[in-house]
This record gives C-alpha cells, sequence and structure tokens, in this order.
C-alpha cells in the first residue's frame, strides 16, 4: 500500500565539517507510520567534504531521489522550501580584540570627522549664528546654547532610530538595522541558492 | 512689468522643486515612518506631514526676512536639541540605507556586537560635534 510522507525542507542548518548529512538533519516529516517514518528519518544524504567549504545546497529532488531509491512506494508531499542551505561550520577563529577596538575607533574617528565636514560643508555655524541673533537680538560667535544640545541630540537621533538605548530596546518591534540583517542574509541565501546549487541553473555549454 | 511676472514664475517653479526634493529625501530615508512607528502613533501621520510643511514655510520666512523677536537665548536650548534629534535621525537613516553596519558586521563576523559598533558611530558623531563647536571653530 503507498503511504504518504509530507515533508517540509528547512531553510538553513549548520553541520560540523566531515560530517555526513540525514534527512532528520535537514526535514521535518509527517506520516502515520512511525516505524516508517524512524526508517526514512536515518536516510543519508550528503556527506560534507573539503571542497565544498562553507555552503552545500541540497535540493529537494536531492530528497526524493533518495527516498525513492530507498522507499519506492512511498508518496512523499514536499511543502515549504525546495532546498536546504547546509552550512559547515568550522573551528571559528576567536576575532581579537585589538582587531575590534581597531575598528571601533576606525568608526569613531571616522564618523566624528564626517559630521565636522558636514557641518562646515553646510556653513551651521552662520546658520547657527544668525539664529541667536534672530532669537535674542544680539550677535553672538559661538551660540553654545544651542550648539551643545544640538551635539547631544545627533546622538539621541541616531539612538531613537535604531531603537536601541545601548542593550536596552525601547520597544518589541524590530530595529530597522535587525530588518537590514534579516534583509541582508536573505540576499545571500537567495544568491547561494542560485548559484552554489547545481541544479538551479543549466548552460548551454554544460549538457 | 512682465519682468515681475517672469521674477514670480521663476521663484515661484524653484521653490517647487526645493519643496519636492525636500519631501523626496525625507521619504527615501523613512524618518517620519520610524517616528510614528517608535510612537505607535500612525494615525496622525498626516499631522507630521503637515508639521514639516510649516517647519519648512517658518524656516524659509525665517531665513529670508531676517526678523528680530528678543526672546531669551534659553529658547535655543530646545530648539538646539530638536534640530540635532531630527539630524541625528538622518544619519542614522542614510547608513541604514547604504547598507554599512551589516555588511561590516559580516565581514568580521561580529553580528552579536553590531550594537558595540552603532555606539562607535553615535559617539563619533557627538564627540566629533561637540569638538567642533567648541575648540575647533575658533581655530
Amino acid at each position: 500500500m503507498e503511504q504518504t510522507v509530507f515533508l517540509k525542507l528547512r531553510h538553513r542548518i549548520q553541520v560540523y565539517p566531515n560530517a555526513t548529512v540525514f534527512i532528520r538533519d535537514i526535514a521535518q516529516m509527517v506520516t502515520v507510520d512511525d516505524a516508517l517514518m524512524c526508517r526514512l528519518k536515518d536516510i543519508p544524504l550528503y556527506t560534507v567534504q573539503k571542497r565544498d567549504r562553507n555552503i552545500v545546497i541540497i535540493d529537494v529532488m536531492h530528497v526524493m531521489k533518495a527516498i525513492v531509491r530507498h522507499f519506492p512506494n512511498v508518496d512523499v508531499q514536499t511543502v515549504g522550501p525546495s532546498q536546504t542551505i547546509v552550512e559547515v561550520v568550522y573551528e571559528k577563529k576567536r576575532l581579537s580584540f585589538l582587531y575590534f577596538a581597531l575598528v571601533w575607533l576606525l568608526l569613531f574617528v571616522g564618523s566624528a570627522l564626517a559630521v565636522m565636514n558636514f557641518h562646515e560643508d553646510v556653513s551651521m555655524q552662520q546658520v547657527q549664528q544668525r539664529l541667536y541673533r534672530i532669537i535674542t537680538g544680539e550677535k553672538e560667535a559661538k551660540p553654545l546654547w544651542f550648539q551643545i544640545p544640538y551635539s547631544l541630540g545627533l546622538g539621541i537621533g541616531m539612538i531613537l532610530f535604531f531603537n536601541h538605548f545601548f542593550r536596552k530596546r525601547i520597544n518589541e518591534e524590530p530595529s530597522p538595522l535587525e530588518v537590514e540583517m534579516f534583509q541582508y542574509q536573505q540576499s545571500l541565501d537567495q544568491y547561494v541558492i542560485m548559484h552554489e546549487n547545481k541544479e538551479a541553473m543549466r548552460r548551454i555549454e554544460d549538457d | 512689468m512682465i519682468s515681475h511676472f517672469l521674477t514670480i514664475f521663476v521663484g515661484f517653479s524653484g521653490g517647487l522643486a526645493v519643496g519636492a526634493g525636500f519631501v523626496a529625501f525625507l521619504t527615501v530615508l523613512g524618518v517620519i515612518p520610524r517616528i510614528t512607528q517608535l510612537t505607535k502613533t500612525m494615525k496622525l501621520i498626516a499631522a507630521y506631514e503637515w508639521g514639516v510643511i510649516l517647519g519648512a514655510i517658518c524656516g524659509g520666512w525665517v531665513s529670508l526676512r531676517d526678523p528680530l523677536l528678543f526672546l531669551t537665548p534659553y529658547v535655543l536650548i530646545p530648539l538646539g536639541l530638536f534640530s540635532g534629534v531630527f539630524v541625528g535621525m538622518l544619519a542614522a537613516a542614510l547608513t541604514e540605507v547604504l547598507n554599512v553596519f551589516p555588511i561590516l558586521a559580516k565581514r568580521m563576523g561580529v553580528s552579536d556586537q553590531i550594537v558595540v559598533l552603532l555606539m562607535a558611530v553615535v559617539f563619533g558623531k557627538v564627540v566629533g560635534s561637540l569638538f567642533h563647536w567648541l575648540y575647533f571653530v575658533d581655530h
């Protein structure tokens, strides 16, 4: 009798180098027969090799092929994404504190200089002097009553925009930065799905 | 007479272009949607639009007419703070559009430390600005 198995691939999994990927690693399955399910789960799909480097794409057709080979009369219904991104996690290099501090300083000094150049570029000093004169009626070369709150506001505005008060968040919603990170990751995933998957594209020369 | 009409026409079209450009700039950076999202006041977005428009008109009027108001200088404190927050949000929105942080954090492998990197930029802006006004302008 033919049995129906519902199969949904995970979007992204992480494995160690030289690991063998089994169906249980990359897919969720639903079927009535528990014994069959256990045997299905232990079907090996792929062994990670050195030349794969960081990313391997396992296509749903590859999973189907493996299932059909072992269990010819199982009816597989797939749901969800049609490939899984397998990320090979090598020993993580600890980022040295010095390196991080250097990048931090780079950003710090860079943005300080950028904001100074911006002020000069838009002649902000002159605008502030005029504003001071308009409001108080007096001349003032350094309108610090305006400039110091302005400088602090600059930082507050950036933090507000990114919704972070250091570690504490102002509300539950993801900040634009987190959304941006997510979208960037999605674009990268989309790219590797197309480019690392041999089944995704077919050119004229390779037949 | 003709030259008057011509001046009016040129002035009006120039204002139209600058106003449209200003609104387009704000829209691209998405600062106002961000504020409504933070304060949960999406319904009031029309009022915020009017705030921007009236602000631009007042700014234009004041900078062209040079009135003198004879108020205390303490009025400048909230004005300075507000304009600082506004410029800060613009700057933050600009770095976000340019995708600086995601790429940097990804390349360096410090996705969990991204807030610390962000703080580098925030402190850099505040310190740079204070340095500029307190020291740099005198030299």
